[in-house]
């Protein structure tokens, strides 16, 4: 069973234009005490303020911007779905732009997903990353984060390596590319420093040439990078920790670099 | 265009866990050997010596800073863009990477399966714009550079961390000062007018003594009570080791790869050769210096005593691939006499500025490294 609820204090964005980003509540939300009318903040909330933060400055730079970030609250725990007022209550609170609360099963989130037309589906549990990204959307997993950034920080993971056991799924390629590409236009917008948003691309065992063909490749969708790490087989953990992505998008980018 | 001809591949499989990593194939063009990786096996960063070079010291890239600092980013990357595919010519710390990619190749060839080897990092505040540019020009001179990070505006420091680096070498002082305070060895790199020619088969490596391999407490001694007094405490205390200086980790580095070329019976015809170029005087001050060395179990190759004499002519016999020294005075009569001189800013002589001398350090250039 899949239901939405519009969240009345948010403006709805255009359909036609904005980024449908859903993120699920269990990642947003910790749950306190019980008696508490609100939820604690989660590992995902500093990256809903910082999708947040780059709507705000789009709409800065014009007011009448439609290519904005619209984020969806996805619910699949049965036990936070039987809070659904609690969530919303908690997103008021808060003060979060989230255009609309979806509640679904663990079985039919996916479905929701697509009818939802989310073009980003991030989450903290390990089993709905694969599921989602199986059925075409592009998905990522998000992890706790140490201080994170104020400004929305995306990777892109260009390496040629295919893993024998989880391959590219050649539905969310697609899915991937329309992503990277708005991406890529939001990004424009902004000049190149001070911008709230900042794209990096990482590979992690090509030499330079497989970052440099990524380079081209995202370039060729309209997407410029503004930071570029070449591991050439350097241990990930210790850059990541410098670099400090809101998360990394790898489905469907190995080949970047052809 | 060139002839290229495949020569028969040559292929080494390797299984790291899942990963099968094929190797090069080499395509002969002319009288030129041009080694085309498709991945290459790189040391890990704790295993090798890591050199992290920032973009502005490994090539010439005078006219696009130029462009920077007069037109302003946007310019400048546009700049950059239009020229991707115009290789920049070689900077001050290029014929040092090339130095260094000979000793690998010596090193590959005594003990194919090691990996304490060099291992070049550009580290680069440039934004990727400019990275296709850069990736073209490593092409173009033939570098051995597979690892990079173009922090878009970022602080590299992170990274240089990241990198278990053993030295850093940028044309930023600001960067080369975050560093030291990190306990990162890094010197700022000045570019000679004309440079020297070096050696393609030798390293040659010239410290400084005081403040750069070993601690500024002398000096301290020098620029408060003078001379007599110097010489005076380190006679007394010839015998207690001084305190090591930032360099002193990158020195011990390079002895450890020399001792391998030493077991395997190169001594004479080591890669690598080291240089103590100091104002101290051998019949006095110089004592110490040396039993410091040897009390850390070091060797240096060459000593140079030149009890307060300018070290420009010394060095342009020497002719290393660059110079390390903590006072700008140094570095600069290095420089004009051609040879690669980096700055160290550490230690006392940093808080005193000689009149006269024009400082260089204050070059503005916030994004670019």
């Amino acid at each position: 069973m899949v239901s939405t609820i519009q969240n009345t204090d948010v403006k709805q964005k255009d359909a036609d234009r904005a980024v449908v980003v859903a993120v699920t509540s269990r990642a947003v939300f910790e749950s306190g005490a019980d008696g508490d009318d609100v939820y604690g903040m989660g590992v995902a909330f500093p990256l809903l303020q910082a999708l947040q933060r780059v709507n705000e400055r789009l709409l800065e730079e014009n007011p009448a911007e439609s290519l904005l970030f619209d984020v969806v609250l996805i619910t699949t725990d049965s036990q936070q779905q039987q809070q659904s007022s609690r969530i919303i209550s908690s997103t008021r609170h808060y003060g979060l732009e989230v255009s609309r609360f979806c509640f679904s099963s663990e079985e039919d989130f996916v479905e929701s997903l697509q009818k939802n037309n989310v073009q980003l589906f991030l989450s903290t549990d390990r089993n709905e990353v694969p599921q989602a990204s199986q059925k075409g959307v592009l998905s990522a997993l998000l992890d706790r984060q140490e201080a994170p950034s104020e400004q929305l920080r995306v990777m892109f993971c260009g390496d040629a390596v295919n893993r024998p056991d989880a391959g590219p799924m050649p539905a969310s390629r697609q899915a991937a590319q329309s992503f990277s590409a708005q991406l890529g236009e939001m990004r424009q917008r902004f000049g190149m420093s001070d911008s709230p948003l900042s794209i990096v691309l990482m590979t992690s065992h090509g030499g330079r040439e497989s970052c440099g063909g990524a380079l081209r490749t995202l370039r060729s969708r309209g997407v410029n990078v503004d930071e570029a790490y070449c591991l050439a087989g350097a241990p990930l953990s210790p850059i990541l920790s410098v670099v400090r992505p809101h998360f990394l998008l790898s489905d469907g980018f190995s080949g970047l670099e052809d | 265009g060139a002839e290229l001809q495949p020569l028969e591949p040559k292929s080494c499989n390797f299984e790291l866990d899942w990963i099968k990593i094929e190797l090069f194939f080499t395509l002969v063009c002319e009288e030129q050997l041009w080694i085309f990786y498709t991945l290459l096996l790189q040391p890990k960063p704790e295993n090798a010596i890591t050199i992290g070079v920032s973009a502005r010291v490994l090539f010439n890239m005078e006219k696009e800073q130029q462009i920077y600092e007069q037109q302003g980013m946007e310019e400048y990357i546009k700049y950059q863009v239009e020229h991707e595919t115009q290789p920049f010519s070689p900077g001050p710390a290029f014929s040092f990477v090339k130095a260094l990619e000979a000793v690998n190749t010596r090193l590959r060839e005594l003990y194919p399966e090691s990996e304490e080897l060099f291992d070049v990092v550009l580290m680069t505040n440039n934004h990727a714009y400019v990275g296709l540019r850069l990736i073209n020009t490593i092409n173009y001179h033939k570098l051995f550079i597979e690892r990079f990070c173009m922090t878009g505006g970022n602080s590299p420091i992170g990274y240089l961390k990241a990198y278990h680096t053993n030295l850093y070498l940028s044309a930023d002082p600001v960067k080369v000062r975050e560093a030291l305070e990190e306990g990162i060895a890094a010197a700022t790199m000045f570019t000679p007018e004309k440079i020297t020619e070096v050696s393609e088969t030798q390293l040659r490596v010239a410290f400084d003594g005081d403040a750069v391999l070993f601690s500024d407490e002398s000096e301290r001694i020098y620029k408060a009570h003078g001379l007599d007094k110097f010489f005076e405490h380190e006679k007394t205390h010839e015998n207690k080791p001084l305190d090591h200086g930032p360099l002193k980790g990158f020195l011990e580095a390079l002895g450890k790869l020399q001792k391998k070329f030493y077991g395997k019976g190169q001594r004479m015809d080591c890669p690598i050769r080291t240089y103590l170029v100091t104002a101290r005087s051998a019949a006095s001050s110089g004592t110490r210096a040396l039993k410091t060395l040897r009390s850390w179990g070091l060797e240096i190759d060459e000593a140079l005593f030149l009890a307060g004499a300018p070290k420009g002519p010394m060095l342009e016999k020497i002719r290393p691939h660059i110079f390390f020294d903590d006072q700008m005075f140094h570095v600069e009569g290095a420089a004009e006499m051609g040879t690669v001189a980096c700055h160290v800013p550490y230690g006392i002589a940093q808080r005193i500025t000689k009149k006269g001398i024009h400082d260089k350090e204050t070059s503005s250039a916030p994004q670019e490294s």
